[in-house]
């Protein structure tokens, strides 16, 4: 057996070299070679550089004087960093669960044959697009202020409304309302996955006197299980990743109530120049956001349910 | 047609990374133009001698508002008209994020030739004279000996005068005379007279008015003005704080006596009212707040934001604070050269022509502030070109405040909206805080940044 490999290796032909061919052959790479040059160097390399930097007390204009674990230190004894992670959770807690709801119940809606559905389709999806623009900040600051719309309105009704803006207990429920409201991506994929739901589902379990709602947790639910797992990923990763609504609304505040890691990470990076502190901050986020999709990709067996692997 | 779908898709492919590397093509001619805050524009619009042989281009960076883009722009394309052999590139912004930017450029070195900086971004950027060139190797072309000696050693750091300062600037009260027209009462001239004011603000025209407006750096900054007042020393001396805790509180209660005594509003009332800035307040606007104690630089700002028909005056600093002259007047905003630039002759030809020159002075005018240079200021105000308000502002500050600024007072881990002002003064109005607290979070704090 070995000597018939020996053999037939020895019989192959030698190739001769052509630059043509190895073009040709090789066409895919070329096609790819911008995004891989992109990747490496805008991607790759500040990922790996960013690592070592957390190690080190690398300071924007004064270099490097100090290399350990001091950073690691400072994050999980610092009250304001501890105090941004806690913030952070519960943004993410809050806003992943609520998009997810809203973009679901809003698809389920879109996809009855209702009048304008695709005029209603486009509205919804509009707030994904503006999404934490400085203008959308002005527009939530006009209608969240002590004198905006909202308390405005809740004057009508004789209630005296809240400081939205500059009470810690409301604030972070501000920024996650902005999140919340750009829910149109979510809902976009919601409604596709909807759409793939089997007809004949639907109405063998009318037959059977199931009613909308039944129908809905025992049929929908179930079928578009990969897709709520998918955007429960996504979003979860987005969510962490926060920036632009406390940025823009309320710079963190009050009380650094709407402080997220995101912010912090920023502003130790680019206004105290703190670039060893700011990258294990961001390998911090990392390692969470890792721990967390992790542990989502392992729950999974238990509730996605895959039609294309025998139901599991 | 297989073959004929690669030749397209490489086509298309070659295309992209062409128009990418266009897009990062350096001496770009156009224009990405948006007022917005936080955006930038950048353009090499002027009259020049395009392809000159000798001709050298540099680049000239700032931030600012309008009217001063349209002064400096106007004032550059002067100094090419009479200088052809030299090409100006301008990159030019709002203050929103100006200073990220230009922290990220000084380390990458991609820093302009010649830059519009903040007095404390000498020590912040180049604390060992990395980043910026010593000036006296250009004093040739830049004539120093219009500006005094004092102000120039303010921006001497490290043994060398990183850069020349424009003007000088402090805090000072503005007042909105209508509104205290309407309450029947003066413009406070001392302590005593805006703490009456607060209740008689209250009494007359209702809770949501007040004397004075104060955000939190604000009141740090009025608090050291309070301390200087009684104390009579510098906030900080040697590199060390130069207050005890003890002084420190006094200087906290006295800010609090303030909310207490309805001058000012609490910080969660100004957060509430959702707005950017005090000049952007919808309350600052109408009238509701009545007093800012601001730059004399800003001066223009909160005027023109005011609604028609409302009187805006430079208030007096109060005699009645302590026993000394309290208050600190700093170098508002200087130029430098990068120490990276090739052209360092050119850069100073830009900079006196900007700062000294006849030419120049009078398209600039007081658009940084009243200038330092001794023949700008003359030109200035023989050929009224100074706003009343600003050179009011200014000759006041100039007059009283005699106190010393250390550079590491506008660090941002103590001026950011997460730093130790911010902590300690809103700590204190959202009662999180007392006294003692707070003045000890503000000085563990600033020895935190004076490495103490």
């Amino acid at each position: 057996m070995a000597k018939n490999a020996v053999n037939s290796a020895v019989f192959v032909p030698k190739q001769k070299f052509s630059l043509k061919k190895t073009f040709q052959n090789n066409l895919g790479f070329f096609f790819i070679l911008p995004w891989l040059i992109g990747f490496l160097v805008f991607r790759l390399y500040p990922f790996a550089s960013s690592l070592v930097y957390s190690f080190t007390d690398f300071h924007l204009f004064t270099g490097i004087h100090e290399t350990g674990f001091m950073n690691y230190k400072e994050i999980f004894t610092s009250d304001k960093i501890l105090k941004a992670l806690r913030v952070t959770f519960k943004y993410s807690f809050i806003t992943v669960p609520l998009k997810l709801t809203a973009a679901l119940f809003i698809a389920y809606i879109l996809n009855f044959k209702i009048k304008g559905v695709n005029l209603f389709r486009t509205a919804y999806y509009i707030p994904s697009i503006l999404g934490g623009s400085v203008a959308i900040a002005v527009l939530w600051k006009a209608i969240f202020r002590d004198d905006g719309l909202v308390n405005t309105m809740l004057g009508f009704f004789g209630v005296e409304g809240p400081h939205w803006l500059s009470d810690p207990k409301y604030a972070l429920v501000i920024i996650c309302l902005l999140r919340v409201w750009q829910f149109g991506s979510a809902m976009v994929i919601f409604l596709a996955a909807l759409k793939n739901v089997p007809a004949e589902l639907y109405e063998a379990a009318s037959i059977d006197g199931a009613g909308k709602w039944r129908q809905f947790f025992k049929i929908t639910v179930p079928m578009i299980t990969p897709v709520i797992f998918y955007n429960l990923v996504t979003q979860l990763c987005q969510a962490f990743q926060e920036f632009n609504g406390p940025y823009i609304i309320t710079h963190g505040g009050p009380r650094n109530s709407t402080t997220l890691m995101s912010l912090l990470v920023y502003n130790s990076a680019f206004q105290s120049h703190e670039m060893g502190l700011a990258s294990a901050m961001a390998w911090v986020m990392f390692i969470i956001v890792m721990v967390l999709t992790g542990i989502a990709f392992w729950s999974q067996k238990h509730w996605v349910y895959y039609s294309d692997e025998d139901g599991r | 047609m297989k073959k004929f779908k690669k030749v397209v898709a490489l086509c298309l492919a070659c295309t992209m990374v062409l128009s990418l590397a266009a897009c990062g093509k350096k001496n770009s001619s156009s224009n990405t133009t948006t007022k917005e805050e936080g955006t930038t524009e950048t353009t090499t619009e002027g009259t020049t001698t395009e392809g000159s042989k000798d001709q050298v281009t540099i680049k000239l960076s700032w931030w600012g508002g309008d009217e001063r883009h349209t002064a400096t722009i106007d004032a550059v394309n002067k100094f090419m008209e009479l200088n052809q052999d030299i090409k100006v590139e301008m990159d030019y912004g709002a203050w929103t994020g100006w200073e990220d930017k230009m922290s990220t450029a000084f380390f990458s070195k991609t820093a302009a030739d010649v830059n519009q900086i903040n007095w404390n971004w000498i020590t912040s950027f180049s604390s060992d004279g990395s980043a910026f060139l010593d000036l006296n190797e250009v004093k040739d072309t830049l004539d120093l000996s219009k500006f005094s000696q004092a102000a120039l050693d303010q921006c001497v750091v490290a043994d060398s005068l990183q850069a020349v300062p424009v003007s000088m600037t402090g805090r000072i009260f503005y007042f909105n005379k209508s509104t205290f027209d309407k309450a029947g009462i003066a413009v406070p001239t001392s302590l005593e007279e805006l703490k009456t004011a607060g209740q008689t603000f209250k009494d007359t025209l209702g809770d949501d008015y007040y004397p004075l407006a104060l955000g939190e750096y604000d009141r740090m900054i009025l608090m050291v003005y309070y301390l200087e007042s009684v104390y009579g020393k510098n906030w900080v001396e040697n590199g060390t704080l130069n207050y005890t805790n003890e002084e420190i509180q006094t200087g906290i209660d006295f800010i609090q006596s303030l909310e207490d005594a309805h001058v000012t509003p609490s910080i969660q009332t100004i957060l509430g009212d959702g707005a950017e800035s005090l000049d952007k307040n919808p309350k600052w606007m109408e009238g509701t707040y009545a007093g800012i104690f601001e730059w004399d630089s800003s001066a223009t700002k909160f005027r023109d934001a005011l609604n028609e028909g409302q009187e805006f005056v430079v208030g007096d600093y109060f005699k009645d604070m302590g026993e000394y002259q309290g208050g600190f007047s700093k170098v508002s905003l200087a130029f430098a050269i990068s120490k990276d630039t090739k052209y360092p002759e050119q850069c100073a030809r830009l900079i006196n022509f900007l700062l000294n020159e006849d030419e120049g002075v009078a398209i600039m005018g007081s658009q940084r502030g009243i200038p330092l240079s001794a023949s700008a200021l003359a030109y200035c105000q023989n050929n009224n070109l100074l706003d009343a308000t600003v050179a009011e502002a200014n000759s006041k500050i100039i007059a009283w405040t005699g106190f010393a600024l250390d550079p590491t007072f506008e660090d941002a881990k103590l001026k950011g909206t997460d730093g130790t002002y911010y902590d300690a003064f809103q700590g204190l109005s959202y009662g999180e805080y007392d006294s003692a607290k707070a003045s000890q979070v503000l000085a563990d704090g600033i020895n935190e940044v004076l490495g103490k």
